[in-house]
């Protein structure tokens, strides 16, 4: 076997991270304020805003942008000032931190436009009130959508829902979000002074479906490769700035794009590591702040990151064919994070996953607020993948202290994952 | 002390210990009507702040409200006695996750003995399409249910639940209009409220009705009136080191106690009317913490500070109840009366040096500013 080509960073990661940055910049240059500007949160129905033309930001990504400048501690003061707690579901309240910014200007990429609405749904009990906090601000609309629970689910979701989803979502589940969303139109028509055209609607899904159809095709090209082709600390941002832009042509090619270079790669051999001797699964957020962290795994053991959410979840997670466009779209969303979080969906789902990438060992990144974790790590012990819980809080108190994980994750690694990896 | 209250405060009161099929249930937004009129015994399952709950924190997590791991901790330990089923409702996220752990533990593990257990998602958005999803898992609930007993749940059986069930809630409103006058401690209160969930509708209302006559001669309770809010209290511990500090708890809007009998279902006229009047009932009973936005929760808050006549307002927030602390800063805005805030507190105990210092505060605003 010839040696592997060493890879360096992927084209599309770099471009579609320029991208963000000039999109951002050119709504900066075209806001004006009181103009339609919507703040969504990232497993929203976005595609009504795509198609009806209002601009969007989600809000996830905004606080991501914060936590790279490490600005979150300051926006959270900010609401800790104004009698609210800064220590609850941090991710969703940084941006709110940013409609009391004393000065924008100062403020990471500019500042947070203020939007004139914000969507979410009721999920949580503090999230929902986030947003009620968001809708005080003068000239911010709240419009909340319901967040609903099925009592029973059939289990292999990633199977049924490209076309099966009304019985895998269930009917009423379907009618309640179908509901909401011909709410949320009537709403922004006589709000925005903007149309709502159904043939606009219409390519905006099916823009969002190649798109996914693309993430699929490289998810499956990543599953198979041996050696690992592409970092996930690439992958993400190539995967995840697009799927904020999803149903525009940009984010389609973009996925496009993606693909390709992957498949070329593939075809020239190329790896992230040279000498590839294990293969990992991350399962949760990323540590994304510390990219040495993945590296140093490699280096020191031949350790590969092969698999995180965030392809994974655009390969299965997104697509969705219907002849009811409204309604298909309420099927991408009404149970959107159920996906990833709720048994049986998420532990047999993350099985899968693990299987079809052929990892040796998952890493299991448990939070603070985590969603069935304990369903998450005992499926894929039962599934016989060993498997490393860091628990948040523990990763906060020694973030500082690079040793201490890559002792853990390195003595696991020597111990569980290597002697069967090698066999 | 009143007869009826000595009764209704007595863990061993007859009736307590269920004489028919019992239906666990978690959360006040499980319709209970349903339960009684297919039959059951309906029992609300509460935490225990005094046990360990390490057994189910191990399932949900550490950051979940310590109740959630309580209850499922004695669930797993069989702590309730035998459920025949386990209706569990979406009253709070952790609530919802302890329905994702036992539906998965009944799935991967069979081993455990766990009861047919059944989600019923009432939401709360204030608007006709939550309507419409709230009668469908009405309907759903009472299918299951019939499936279950093997037999279907009447139109008769159920319109007479309604009624027996509106009329404990009755009494429970008539019982919280007596705390403006002092006739009873809040402690004594959450102790009347969980007796009459514990006791069949008819037996409850029995004895809430000679405590409501009794207590009209009471001699007046002592201490500084004040309304709580914040976390719901499952156990009494709480409001009894509140009040041994020197405050009367004259109300509430939590769902353990005032809350939970905020509005009735009604007579509908109609028989196929009686789910409905159920959907819209418990999808609009009352601002409960978890659910309701921060203007609703203020604004209900604010009105019952006034009702009561208290002259305090106090928020007892438990760790990992993450709901109360976003609603405090418009509650305290809106009470108009000296307020004070205990956040982030251990499950079913109160700091003792934070209660002294919103004791100070509630009773001389001014110098504690
Ligand atoms: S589903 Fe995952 S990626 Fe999407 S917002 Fe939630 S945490 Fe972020
Ligand atoms: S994970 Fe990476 S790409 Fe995604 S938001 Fe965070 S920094 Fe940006």
């Amino acid at each position: 076997m010839n040696a592997p080509v060493r890879t360096g960073r992927l084209p599309g990661a770099a471009a579609a991270t320029a991208y963000q940055r000039q999109w951002f910049a050119d709504l900066h240059r075209d806001h004006v304020p009181g103009a339609p500007l919507a703040l969504v949160n990232a497993d929203a129905p976005q595609e009504i805003f795509r198609a009806m033309g209002i601009p969007y930001v989600v809000n996830q990504w905004w606080a991501s942008i914060v936590a790279a400048k490490r600005r979150t501690q300051d926006h959270l003061a900010r609401l800790r000032e104004r009698g609210y707690p800064d220590y609850t579901e941090q991710y969703s309240s940084t941006a709110l931190g940013s409609a009391f910014d004393p000065d924008p200007a100062s403020a990471p990429w500019g500042g947070l436009p203020t939007p004139s609405i914000v969507l979410a749904e009721t999920t949580g009990d503090a999230s929902r009130k986030i947003f009620d906090v968001w809708g005080d601000q003068p000239g911010v609309t709240f419009y909340p959508l319901e967040s609903a629970a099925a009592d029973t689910v059939p289990e292999r979701w990633w199977e049924l829902m490209p076309h099966d989803w009304e019985s895998t979502v269930g009917t009423d589940r379907l009618d309640l979000m179908v509901g909401e969303l011909e709410g949320l139109i009537r709403f922004l028509e006589q709000t925005t002074g903007r149309r709502f055209s159904e043939q606009r609607f219409a390519e905006v899904l099916a823009l969002t479906n190649e798109q996914e159809e693309w993430n699929r095709r490289t998810r499956d090209l990543v599953a198979a490769a041996r050696p690992c082709p592409v970092a996930v600390t690439d992958s993400i941002p190539a995967v995840m700035i697009p799927q904020w832009h999803r149903g525009t042509t940009w984010a389609r090619d973009a996925a496009h794009r993606l693909h390709d270079e992957v498949a070329d790669r593939v075809s020239a051999g190329a790896a992230v590591c040279d000498g590839e001797r294990a293969r990992l699964m991350w399962v949760g957020r990323g540590l994304w702040f510390d990219l040495g962290f993945y590296q140093r795994f490699q280096e020191r053991y031949g350790a590969v990151f092969v698999w995180s959410m965030y392809l994974a979840i655009a390969a299965d997670g997104y697509v969705r064919y219907g002849d009811d466009p409204l309604r298909t779209l309420a099927a991408r969303f009404a149970a959107f994070s159920d996906q990833l979080y709720t048994p049986p969906w998420s532990a047999e789902w993350y099985v899968k996953e693990a299987r079809a990438h052929g990892v040796q060992g998952v890493v299991h990144l448990v939070s603070d607020d985590a969603r069935g974790s304990w369903a998450t790590t005992r499926a894929l012990r039962a599934a016989g993948i060993p498997v490393l819980e860091l628990h948040a809080d523990n990763v906060d108190a020694r973030r500082s202290d690079p040793d201490h994980l890559d002792r853990t994750v390195g003595g696991w690694l020597e111990a569980e994952v290597l002697p069967r990896a090698d066999d | 002390m009143s007869a009826a209250l000595a009764a209704l405060l007595d863990p061993a009161l007859p009736g307590r210990t269920p004489d028919r099929p019992v239906a666990g249930y978690v959360g006040a937004d499980v319709p209970v009507e349903l339960l009684t009129a297919a039959g059951y015994h309906p029992r609300r399952l509460s935490g225990s702040p005094h046990e360990d709950a390490s057994a189910g924190r191990r399932y949900l997590g550490g950051g979940l409200d310590p109740v959630a791991c309580s209850v499922l901790t004695r669930l797993l330990a069989g702590s309730y006695g035998p459920l025949d089923v386990l209706v569990v409702s979406r009253d709070c996220e952790a609530s919802l996750r302890l329905f994702y752990v036992l539906r998965e533990l009944r799935r991967v593990e069979p081993s455990v003995a766990l009861p047919p257990l059944h989600l019923v998602d009432v939401l709360h958005l204030p608007h006709r399409t939550t309507t419409r999803y709230v009668l469908a898992k009405v309907r759903g609930l009472r299918a299951w249910l019939a499936e279950r007993s093997g037999r279907p749940v009447g139109d008769d059986a159920l319109a007479a639940a309604v009624v027996a069930h509106d009329r404990v809630r009755a009494l429970l409103r008539a019982t919280g209009e007596l705390r403006p006058r002092r006739r009873l401690t809040g402690t004594e209160f959450l102790g009347v409220v969980d007796a009459a969930t514990a006791l069949l509708p008819d037996r409850a209302a029995e004895l809430l009705g000679a405590l409501v006559a009794e207590l009209a001669d009471r001699d007046p309770r002592s201490g500084l009136p004040v309304h709580l809010t914040g976390s719901a209290h499952d156990c009494p511990d709480v409001y009894a080191a509140v009040e041994a500090g020197g405050l009367l708890v004259v109300g509430e809007d939590h769902d353990r106690g005032d809350l939970l009998a905020a509005t009735d279902v009604g007579d509908p006229g109609d028989p196929a009317g009686l789910e409905l009047a159920l959907a819209e009932r418990y999808q609009h009973n009352g601002p409960a913490a978890p659910r309701a936005s921060i203007a609703e929760r203020a604004a209900h808050t604010a009105a019952r500070v006034r009702s009561r006549d208290a002259a305090g307002l106090l928020g007892y927030v438990r760790e990992h109840d993450d709901g109360p602390p976003w609603d405090w800063a418009a509650q305290r805005a809106a009470a108009g009366v000296p307020a004070a805030l205990l956040e982030r507190q251990p499950y079913g105990r109160v700091d003792p040096d934070a209660l002294d210092r919103a004791v100070r505060a509630l009773r001389a605003p001014a110098v504690a500013a």
